[in-house]
């Protein structure tokens, strides 16, 4: 993003500088993935819903026909010892990837101001889904609304 | 299961998250535990592919859908992930001026935090399922470990894994 913003305010002047401020805002709050967000918005700005719509195929596409066949791959190396072998580990990384990932998402929250929102807001995430069975919508629900009246500081 | 009601599941998933990660949860449990149409281990093996993959990490949506519908499904998923990403654009309309309130933004700040619970109470049972033996714990260790203490990217994780697995079927 940050490529992005120099390329598109700077270098060629697209967009202004408190347009560009906004819509990276909204696509922080757009619920998925916020790169495609982000990307869509930029691009409606410049050329409405079809820049929205090509910049978003040209984003994903290729990269989608990767994993394709990368899933493909998977089904036709099921028996193949030493390619299962290399798939067990990955999977196993994956859960390491999965934690880190978890972990990057707290972890700017991890301090002196917000530590005890944090550990709160995780913990009963935890306990809910864990000890309670509650879906993961109506954990978000609950937290999105426990974060409105019980603010987290900046 | 109808690949209508495949995107419907996984844009209901890619909907409730703020960062691509953070929908794993909900296709976990949608998928996995009350439908049944896919395994942990795929499940898995579908992170993993959208994580080798240079690109946003909702990727895996088409790696899900192809192991639960094929072609078909894989373009559902595609679908579930670029879908949501248009809703900037009626919000960039209609709510750019309300973006930055502070409570907004505490909710935001919650739901992240949430997530990030939802995405460790998610990972138990695939650990269960995938690190069983010391070598696949320590790679599971490992990974977190490198990724949290380093910048490195997962494209690191994923090709030490994979020769790490590759050296303990040939040595051992």
């Amino acid at each position: 993003m940050a490529a992005l913003q120099s390329e598109f305010v700077r270098n060629r002047r697209w967009i202004s500088r408190e347009k560009y401020a906004v819509v990276y805002a909204l696509a922080r709050i757009t619920p998925g993935t916020n790169l495609l967000a982000f990307c869509a918005g930029i691009s409606w700005e410049l050329l409405g819903w079809t820049g929205a719509f090509v910049a978003l195929l040209g984003l994903t596409v290729p990269a989608a026909l990767i994993v394709l066949a990368l899933t493909g791959s998977y089904e036709v190396l099921k028996s193949n010892g030493a390619a299962m072998a290399a798939i067990a580990t990955l999977v196993a990384a994956a859960v390491g990837m999965m934690l880190a990932a978890a972990f990057q998402l707290a972890e700017p929250y991890l301090n002196k101001r917000r530590g005890v929102y944090a550990g709160t807001i995780v913990a009963l995430a935890l306990i809910l889904s864990l000890g309670f069975s509650f879906s993961p919508i109506q954990i978000l629900a609950l937290a999105g609304a426990t974060g409105y009246f019980w603010q987290i500081p900046e | 299961m109808n690949v209508f009601a495949l995107y419907l599941l996984l844009c209901k998933a890619m909907i409730s998250s703020f960062s691509g990660a953070t929908s794993l949860p909900v296709v976990r449990h949608e998928m996995v535990e009350h439908y049944h149409v896919l395994t942990d281990r795929q499940l898995e093996v579908a992170v993993a592919a959208g994580r080798i993959t240079p690109g946003p990490f909702g990727l895996y949506l088409v790696s899900v859908g192809y192991f639960v519908d094929g072609v078909p499904g894989a373009i559902a998923g595609f679908l579930a992930l670029i879908t949501p990403a248009f809703l900037i654009i009626p919000m960039l309309r209609y709510l750019g001026r309300h973006a930055e309130k502070p409570r907004i933004k505490s909710a935001i700040r919650a739901v992240t935090l949430a997530a990030s619970g939802l995405l460790i109470a998610t990972t138990v049972p695939m650990a269960q399922d995938s690190a069983r033996t010391a070598l696949t714990i320590a790679v599971a260790a490992g990974s977190f470990l490198f990724l949290v203490l380093t910048d490195r990217t997962t494209f690191w994780v994923v090709i030490g894994a994979a020769l790490v697995g590759l050296i303990g079927y040939f040595v051992f």
